[in-house]
C-alpha cells in the first residue's frame, strides 16, 4: 500500500455512512457522521463507473470550487476520498432548502424574512464573484438552510471562474426558470450578471410563494420574460438582436412590477427592477445590491434564527399545519433534503424528476379549495 | 313503519343536496369528475363523517348501470355502493331491495339495502391503503403504492377484474395490517389532536370574551361611582363645584387609561405570537451590514487603469461593441482578476511552523 492509498483510507475512517438519504443523477447522498465527534454530515458518492471519460465534470468542478471557498454563506466541503472506484464528497449536512420553506404553505413569511434570505444569498453570491467565480446554477433548491438559519449556496456542479478574454463559454447553464435572457439567447461570453438575474427570481419567488417566471421551454421561457416585463427594445438592451439564437419572440407591452407585487414597498420594487434589468452590464451587482437602500429600510433583517423553517424541524402551534402533517413526529424518514437532492434537473422538460406524484387519494384537500 | 324510516336513514342525506347539484349541472357541464365539496354544516350527504373531511364523490357522467338513467335525465342522481362493489341509483335500490334481500343485478350475491354505502375513497384510502411517505425508503416505492391504490380505485370504479382486486386488496390487509393499524392510530391521534386545539381555542375565545365583559361591568361600576362621588363632594366640600368636577374627571380619565394600556399589551402579544408561532422574541434583529469581512478594507492597494497592453484581450478590446456587449461580458473583470492575483498575498508573512498567521490566510489559500 502506497502512501496515497494510505492517506485514503486514514480520511475514510473518518467518516460514517449511515443511511441514503436521496439519489441525483450522478451521484448517491447518504447521511453520516464524523466518526470521532459525530458530528452531521452529507456524504455525496459519485457515481464513476458510468461515465467512460472519466470522472463526470459537475464533480471536478464541485471539489474544484468547495476546496477553495470558505465563506459563511457557501456550503462548506469537509473531506474528500475515494472508495474503491468512487469519489466521495464529505459536505456539511443541512436540514432543509429555501424551496421547501417556499413550498410549505402553513408557513408565512415576513417582509424581515425575505430581506434576511435575499441578504446572505448576495453575500455567499458576492464571496463567488470576489473570488472570480459565477455559481451558474441558483435556485432555491440550491439554497440549503442549516439548522441555525443560515442560508448556504450549494451545489457547485455547474460552476466556472470568469472566462479569460476570447473564451467561450456554454450557455446550456442554469436551470430554465433562473436563467437570463442573454443565454437563452445563446451568448458565449457573460459575465457574474447571469446570477444576479437567478438572484431577482428568487427574490420575485420568495414574495409570490410560486415561480415567477415558469416557461416551459427555452423558447416560452422568453416569452414568460417578456411577457412579464416587456420586450427590449435596442435601447434597453444594445446589440442583442445579434446574438447568436437571437429570434424575435413577439412584442410585449412593459407592465409596472408594482401591478404584480402590490403589497411590495418602493425599495424592494427598486432592487427586484435592477436585478431583472435586460442589458447585463447595466444590472446590478452583488456589491452594490448588498448596499442597496432596500437592506438598510426598516424592518431589519429577521435574525437567522428566527426565519422560519419547514414543518419538520420545528413544533409549531396545530393551527398552522395542513391535513397530511404526521402529528407522530418525523417518522423513519426525515424530511431533509441532502445536497443535490431531487432537485429540477437542469434539462428535463419530460418531468423525470422524483417528486412524489400529488394525487393522494385524498380528496379532502380539493374539497377545502374548491 | 316508522322503523323503516329509520333503516333508511342514510338516504334521506339527498334532499340537503339538491340544489347543489342542479345548480351544478347547469353552471359546469363537464365531463371530468369532480369530488363535490359539502360545507361541514349540513349533513354531507349520508357520509358518516362528521368533521366534513370526506366527501362524496359525484361526477357530472354518472350513470347507474342497472336502470341506465344519468344525470342528464335525473340531475338527482344519487349512486351508492354495493358491498360487492356494484353501485347503482337510489330508485334501483329501493325498488330491488325494498322487499327483503335480493340478488345483486350483476353479480348475483345477495344483498340487502343496509349495505350499500356512498361512494367515496374512505375506506379503501383512509382506513387500508393509509401508508405514509415515512413508511417507504425512498421515494420511488412511495410512488408506485400510490399508483397500485389509485389502480385499485380505478377497478373497483369501473368495475374491472372485481375478484382479482379484491384479492390485492386481501393481500395487501394481511401483508400490511400491523401498518395499517399503527396508521390508524397515528391518524387519530392527529385528529385528537386536532379536537384539542379546538376546545382549547374555544376555551380561549370565551374566556377572553369573559374578560371583556367584566372589563365593561368595571367600567360602568367606576363611572357611577365617580358620578355619586361627585355629588357627594359636591354636598360636603366648600370649593368651587367647577373645580370639583374637573378633579374627579381628571381622576376617572387615568383610571381608564390605565386598564386599556394594560389589555393593549396582551391583545397584541397574543398576535405576534399567533404570527410568530413560539419563536422567541427575544432575539433582536440586528440592522443590515452588507459585507462581514474587511475584503474591501484592501481595495486601495492598486487602481485598475482604462488601458493594458494585453495581447490576450486585443481581440476582444478591438471588438468592445460587438459579440461580447450583449452578453455583458466586460474584459476589465479579466484584468482585475489578473491584478489581484498577483498582488493578493504580497502583504502575508510567509507561513511559519505550524500555526499559520492569522488574518487574510484564507484569501492567500484561495489564491494558492
Amino acid at each position: 500500500m502506497d502512501a496515497v492509498e494510505k492517506a485514503n483510507t486514514a480520511r475514510q475512517k473518518r467518516w460514517v455512512k449511515d443511511r441514503k438519504v436521496g439519489e441525483g443523477t450522478y451521484a448517491v447522498v447518504y447521511q453520516g457522521r464524523e466518526a470521532s465527534t459525530s458530528r452531521k454530515v452529507a456524504i455525496k458518492k459519485i457515481k464513476v463507473g458510468q461515465f467512460k471519460d472519466g470522472l463526470d465534470m459537475s464533480a471536478i468542478r464541485e471539489v474544484k470550487y468547495l476546496r477553495e471557498l470558505h465563506h459563511q454563506n457557501v456550503i462548506e466541503l469537509l473531506d474528500v476520498f475515494s472508495s474503491k472506484t468512487n469519489l466521495n464528497l464529505v459536505l456539511e449536512f443541512l436540514d432543509s432548502d429555501l424551496e421547501m420553506i417556499i413550498q410549505d404553505r402553513s408557513l408565512v413569511f415576513l417582509p424581515a424574512d425575505i430581506k434576511a434570505w435575499m441578504a446572505m444569498t448576495l453575500r455567499g453570491l458576492e464571496f463567488c464573484h470576489r473570488n472570480f467565480m459565477l455559481h451558474r446554477d441558483l435556485k432555491p433548491n440550491n439554497l440549503l438552510i442549516a439548522s441555525d438559519g443560515q442560508l448556504k449556496i450549494a451545489d457547485f456542479g455547474l460552476a466556472r471562474d470568469f472566462a479569460d478574454p476570447g473564451h467561450k463559454m456554454t450557455c446550456q447553464v442554469i436551470t430554465r426558470w433562473y436563467r437570463p435572457p442573454e443565454l437563452l439567447f445563446g451568448c458565449r461570453y457573460y459575465s457574474s450578471a447571469v446570477d444576479i438575474w437567478s438572484v431577482g427570481c428568487i427574490f420575485a419567488e420568495l414574495m409570490l410563494r410560486t415561480p415567477y417566471l415558469p416557461g416551459e421551454s427555452d423558447m416560452d421561457q422568453l416569452k414568460t420574460i417578456f411577457r412579464a416585463l416587456g420586450t427590449p427594445t435596442e435601447e434597453d438592451w444594445p446589440g442583442h438582436t445579434k446574438l447568436p439564437d437571437y429570434v424575435p419572440v413577439g412584442q410585449f407591452p412593459r407592465t409596472p412590477l408594482r401591478d404584480l407585487f402590490t403589497a411590495a414597498s418602493g425599495d424592494t420594487l427598486n432592487l427586484l427592477s435592477r436585478f431583472l434589468v435586460y442589458e447585463p452590464r447595466r444590472r446590478i451587482n452583488a456589491r452594490d445590491a448588498l448596499n442597496h437602500a432596500y437592506f438598510f429600510a426598516l424592518p431589519h433583517p429577521s435574525h437567522p434564527s428566527k426565519l422560519p423553517k419547514p414543518a419538520a424541524q420545528t413544533s409549531r402551534p396545530l393551527e398552522e399545519l395542513d391535513g397530511n402533517v404526521d402529528m407522530a413526529g418525523a417518522g423513519p424518514g426525515v424530511k431533509a433534503a441532502a445536497p443535490n437532492k431531487l432537485k429540477r434537473k437542469l434539462t428535463s422538460p419530460d418531468g423525470t424528476d422524483l417528486r412524489p406524484l400529488a394525487r393522494r387519494l385524498d380528496f379532502t384537500q380539493h374539497a377545502k379549495h374548491s | 313503519m316508522s322503523n323503516r324510516a329509520n333503516v333508511g336513514g342514510w338516504l334521506k342525506g339527498k334532499t340537503v343536496r339538491k340544489s347543489g347539484i342542479i345548480s351544478n349541472v347547469h353552471t359546469a357541464r363537464s365531463s371530468t369528475p369532480q369530488v363535490q365539496s359539502t360545507s361541514s354544516t349540513l349533513f354531507s350527504g349520508g357520509v358518516k363523517d362528521a368533521s366534513g373531511r370526506t366527501t362524496e364523490y359525484f361526477s357530472m357522467d354518472d350513470q347507474c348501470p342497472v336502470c341506465k338513467s344519468d344525470r342528464y335525465l335525473n340531475p338527482k342522481l344519487r349512486l351508492l355502493v354495493s358491498s360487492c362493489y356494484h353501485k347503482m341509483c337510489e330508485s334501483c335500490i329501493d325498488r330491488l331491495f325494498t322487499l327483503g334481500p335480493a340478488p345483486c343485478p350483476i353479480c348475483q350475491k345477495v344483498l340487502r339495502k343496509l349495505a350499500f354505502t356512498p361512494q367515496t375513497f374512505e375506506d379503501l384510502s383512509s382506513k387500508e391503503f393509509n401508508k405514509r411517505r415515512e413508511d417507504f425508503f425512498d421515494l420511488h416505492s412511495y410512488n408506485d403504492y400510490l399508483e397500485e391504490v389509485e389502480d385499485i380505485t380505478f377497478n373497483l370504479i369501473n368495475d374491472v377484474d372485481i375478484p382479482q382486486t379484491e384479492a390485492r386488496i386481501l393481500a395487501h390487509r394481511k401483508e400490511n395490517s400491523a401498518l395499517i393499524e399503527l396508521n390508524l392510530q397515528r391518524e387519530e391521534q392527529y385528529a385528537q389532536a386536532l379536537k384539542e386545539q379546538e376546545e382549547l381555542e374555544r376555551q380561549e375565545k370565551e374566556q377572553r370574551a369573559l374578560e371583556l365583559r367584566r372589563e365593561q361591568e368595571i367600567e360602568r361600576e367606576e363611572r357611577e361611582t365617580a358620578q355619586r362621588e361627585i355629588i357627594d363632594r359636591l354636598e360636603t366640600s366648600t370649593k368651587s363645584a367647577a373645580k370639583v368636577i374637573a378633579k374627579s374627571r381628571a381622576e376617572a380619565m387615568k383610571r381608564s387609561s390605565a386598564r386599556s394600556t394594560t389589555t393593549t399589551v396582551l391583545r397584541s402579544n397574543a398576535q405576534l405570537l399567533r404570527a410568530r408561532a413560539a419563536q422567541s422574541t427575544v432575539v433582536p434583529d440586528p440592522p443590515h451590514v452588507p459585507l462581514q469581512d474587511d475584503w474591501y478594507a484592501y481595495e486601495d492597494l492598486y487602481t485598475i487603469r482604462d488601458q493594458y497592453d494585453d495581447m490576450y484581450s486585443d481581440a476582444v478590446r478591438k471588438d468592445r461593441e460587438g459579440i461580447m456587449r450583449a452578453g455583458g461580458y466586460q474584459v476589465e473583470e479579466a484584468w482585475d482578476r489578473a491584478l489581484r492575483c498577483a498582488v493578493a498575498g504580497l502583504d502575508l508573512a510567509p507561513l511559519s511552523g505550524l500555526n499559520p498567521s492569522p488574518g487574510r490566510t484564507d484569501s492567500a489559500v484561495a489564491f494558492a
